[in-house]
């Protein structure tokens, strides 16, 4: 009986809580990002070999942010983690044009994936504050943002190391993951 | 036996779908339009309006209404998302395009984006509801106002209705809907998209 109530009032007053992975090439930003939603200041970081997660609250609801190693050799390990999954956070190097199409491939084969068929996709244009960054226009074209059809999508222009444009982009994830797609 | 009879089966009560843009310049309301519809025809509640932020993507909506199943695709406003509007016109069944109608100011931007679009050749043929929005303010202009100021060339080429309507408290938007589907459901641009994605009807015995 106690357990019935606690999970009425939960469901009425409590938090809903969502599954997201921090996906994106290496040196994207991805645990930069993890931290600077989690703690709200920038730490430093070495490359992710396996994973960070990190419980973020926010806009009610309780984000548990997977950040996945980007390196070559272990985004094969990615789709271990794709199950039960609302929500992917692609991160993407604005500055680095040399590997946007390695991002782009990378990306559209995750799209591909039966166990992220009803993720939603938040982009995050990252690291505009560098010199020659692409912004989020050129992103969407490099991308090929246009081809995702059947699911919600948005981009952001970030930049992690100032905190700008992410909780944005939390603000946009919390209101789909809330509203459903119809 | 049982593969004819699931097919008949499903010919019979399967529903048809259709690919609806929405369209319109940033802050014609067609996000608040697309939760509204939600709200209007699905269990689910739409976004309520203060929690509604500008599209920087492709926000999406399932109906269903009479005998079809319809997926919205309402895409940013901005100019600088505009870009990505013709990447999805090629597969849109039919046209929403909403324009503000209590901001005079914008008409002109309006109207150029609009134009722009029914120009493309990906949208030839495509069913046009142009929609009058944010009736519920006392400032708004009617569609048939609209529709002399737009006075919009080339528009006897296709199918359209100007309907005035508001995102906010839902008024001319059931009537909108209800009259798109029924020309989308006799649309040759329907029966060509039909065509080119390999669906063979059953003929009538």
């Amino acid at each position: 009986m106690g357990i019935l109530f606690t999970r009425m009032f939960s469901s009425v007053f409590g938090n809903k809580e969502a599954r997201i992975l921090v996906l994106g090439l290496d040196n994207a930003g991805k645990t930069t990002i993890l931290y600077r939603l989690q703690m709200g200041e920038v730490v430093s970081t070495i490359p992710t070999i396996g994973f960070n997660v990190e419980t973020v609250q926010y806009n009610n609801i309780k984000f548990q942010v997977w950040d996945l190693g980007g390196q070559t050799s272990i985004r094969p390990y990615w789709r271990c983690y794709f199950p039960n999954t609302q929500a992917v956070i692609y991160v993407v190097d604005s500055s680095d044009t040399d590997r946007i199409g390695v991002a782009k491939e990378e990306f559209h084969a995750i799209l591909e994936e039966d166990e992220l068929k009803g993720a939603v996709v938040l982009i995050f244009a990252n690291k505009q504050d560098l010199p020659g960054a692409l912004d989020d226009a050129a992103v969407t074209e490099a991308l090929e943002l246009h081809k995702i059809k059947s699911r919600q999508w948005a981009i952001f222009k970030t930049c992690a190391v100032k905190g700008e444009g992410l909780f944005e982009g939390l603000d946009w994830l919390s209101n789909t993951l809330k509203s459903g797609s119809g | 036996m049982f593969s004819l009879m699931s097919g008949l089966w499903s010919y019979m009560f399967s529903k048809t779908e259709f690919n609806v843009l929405i369209l319109g310049i940033d802050k014609a309301g067609k996000t608040t339009f697309l939760e509204k519809l939600k709200t209007i025809y699905s269990i689910s509640e739409g976004l309520p309006h203060d929690r509604i932020v500008p599209t920087v993507g492709l926000n999406i909506g399932r109906i269903e209404v009479s005998n079809a199943k319809i997926v919205f695709w309402d895409l940013g406003g901005q100019p600088g998302l505009r870009s990505i509007w013709e990447k999805y016109y090629e597969e849109a069944h039919a046209l929403i395009y909403l324009i503000d109608a209590a901001c005079p100011t914008r008409f002109e931007d309006s109207k150029s984006a609009l134009e722009k679009a029914l120009r493309h050749e990906d949208l030839q043929g495509a069913p046009l509801l142009i929609l009058a929005n944010k009736q519920d303010l006392t400032n708004a202009v009617s569609a048939e106002e609209l529709d002399r100021y737009l006075d919009l060339k080339k528009l006897d080429e296709r199918v359209y209705m100007f309907e005035a309507v508001s995102g906010y408290d839902g008024r001319g938007i059931k009537e909108s809907i209800e009259w798109l589907v029924g020309v989308m459901e006799k649309s040759k641009r329907t029966e060509s998209l039909r065509a080119r994605a390999g669906y063979t009807p059953v003929p009538n015995s």
